[in-house]
């Protein structure tokens, strides 16, 4: 009886608080006459949506496309250079004080030499994706192939285990939990490092979408447009905590 | 489980270890020397920290000895592990998380890819067969060292290694898994070399017992067990056990 209570409180508390908020917003809007263009209502908001929907789930997908083959590249690249590190201490002693400088670095600043360098088309934001996503997944694939019970190592030491080996049946598996951390934490930056790229210079995407709109003032159109986006990045992330759950199962979370 | 006299496959000849620490060097093992037969149990008991369980790394060489050899059915110990004569059984299970019960026991012959006792006969050997398909964290710490037993067990090695293997198990746990031990040693016939610090355990599962003394050690003294096999259940309560183990304890104190 407790447990389906609170089960209920948790999908009801929060979707409560959302149309209050909303109600709240609606009734301010109206009643103060603020100017539309500077505060729509969410009924302006969500009208918005409906007349655009063709227009902004099709910038959805450019900016989404950009930022999964980003996000699958960068953090494809992330590990197999963690992989390479495993086995040479002087690559890793050479590249990992940078790796982890430049993880909490933001380099989504960047952006402009990017679009400079690759052009207005998506290759920009996907190279902008990749590089926000890496680097979250390289220090994490790191530490995770290296995160080895010392009584294993003994345990395929005597078995005279090769490394290849040691690789595909510990090392590999033993990174998974510590590589989804990474790349749950990357998935979300590649969203922002393809709209970030969009801001700076693109004739497609909900970051153009969201420029534009603002250029003409059509402030309900950029509403619009972030809700789309944040919609899209939950659903990335929601694929990849789905992902950790179903393929790291033996974790403790 | 009876030693049939051939020459030994473990030989321990002046077996020596110490570390190097920044100040200066640390000896913790010195002078070991002693043989163990074919199809023979012998245990190490000693005061704790005295080096018994880097002496089970040195005979499977996953340590050097800075003195002294050792020679398995006349090669070297790094021959020998290359060979995969060697398995190894810890105080703790270390079963993989991400393979069922049945996954963590083919490990073993996946990479030494000998003939030998598969995976299903090792798991009814110790008991597990029912629960083959269950993932370790599932199992009971009784029954995770158990599979862990069976691990060592399946590609059939020459010198089963084990480290304190119940030394993490309640005590009705640990005689039980003793037993059970036992039963397995005597059914296939497994050299063993047995690493405990408890006298009542070394006792009851020996043929010999190697006592070491403590830092740097040297053997104090092997005490050989009188009890013929096979052996029962109650034998720990008899006059008898009681005597051998006071003898044990005598020769630990000697030093």
């Amino acid at each position: 009886m407790f447990a389906r209570r609170t089960r209920l409180e948790v999908i009801a508390a929060p979707l409560l608080l959302l149309l209050v908020s909303l109600a709240a917003w609606e009734t301010m809007v109206r009643l103060s006459g603020v100017n539309r263009i500077i505060l729509p209502a969410p009924s302006a908001v969500v009208r918005a949506i409906w007349t655009e929907r063709a227009m902004l789930l099709r910038e959805t997908a450019v900016t989404m496309a950009e930022a999964v083959l980003g996000f699958v590249l960068g953090s494809g690249i992330a590990y197999l250079a963690a992989v390479v590190f495993t086995y040479s201490t002087l690559l890793r002693n050479a590249f990992y004080p940078f790796a982890v400088a430049l993880k909490s670095t933001p380099l989504i600043a960047l952006a402009p030499v990017l679009v400079l360098w690759f052009g207005n088309g998506m290759a920009s934001k996907v190279v902008m994706a990749a590089l926000v996503a890496f680097f979250p997944v390289l220090v994490n694939a790191i530490v995770g192939l290296n995160a080895i019970d010392p009584e294993v190592f003994d345990l395929m030491k005597a078995l005279s285990a090769t490394s290849l080996q040691m690789l595909i049946k510990i090392r590999i598996p033993t990174s998974l939990p510590y590589v989804f951390a990474g790349l749950r934490v990357g998935s979300s930056l590649a969203v922002v490092g393809a709209v970030i790229g969009e801001f700076t210079g693109a004739i497609r995407g909900i970051g153009h979408v969201i420029t534009t709109s603002s250029y003409y003032l059509n402030t309900d159109v950029m509403f619009a447009a972030v809700i789309m986006i944040s919609f899209a990045g939950i659903v990335l992330f929601g694929a990849v905590a789905y992902l950790d759950q179903r393929l790291v199962f033996w974790a403790k979370r | 489980m009876v030693a049939d006299g051939t020459s030994p496959v473990l030989q321990l000849r002046d077996v020596a270890m110490s570390y190097r620490t920044a100040a200066r060097e640390v000896p913790a093992l010195d002078g070991i020397t002693f043989d163990v037969a074919r199809g023979e149990f012998v245990s190490i008991v000693g005061p704790s920290g005295c080096g018994k369980s880097t002496l089970l790394k040195l005979v499977a060489d996953l340590l050097t000895p800075t003195g002294g050899s050792v020679v398995v059915a006349g090669s070297s110990a790094r021959e020998a592990r290359l060979a995969g004569m060697f398995s190894f059984v810890f105080q703790n299970p270390v079963l993989l998380p991400w393979r069922t019960l049945l996954g963590n026991v083919r490990l073993p012959i996946e990479i030494v890819r000998r003939k030998g006792r598969t995976p299903a006969e090792v798991l009814a050997l110790v008991g597990l067969s029912a629960f083959e398909k269950l993932y370790p964290r599932e199992l009971s710490g009784g029954m995770q060292q158990r599979a862990a037993i069976a691990r060592a067990l399946t590609y059939d090695p020459d010198v089963l290694l084990m480290d304190e293997p119940f030394g993490a198990a309640d005590e009705l746990t640990r005689d039980t898994l003793n037993v059970e031990l036992m039963r397995i040693c005597e059914q296939i016939g497994v050299t063993v070399l047995f690493v405990t610090h408890s006298l009542a355990e070394a006792a009851y599962l020996s043929d010999r017992v190697v006592v070491l003394s403590t830092r740097p050690a040297r053997v104090a003294g092997v005490v050989s067990i009188p009890f013929t096999r096979p052996r029962a259940e109650n034998l720990r309560g008899s006059v008898e056990f009681q005597e051998v183990v006071t003898c044990l304890r005598d020769a630990l104190g000697s030093k």
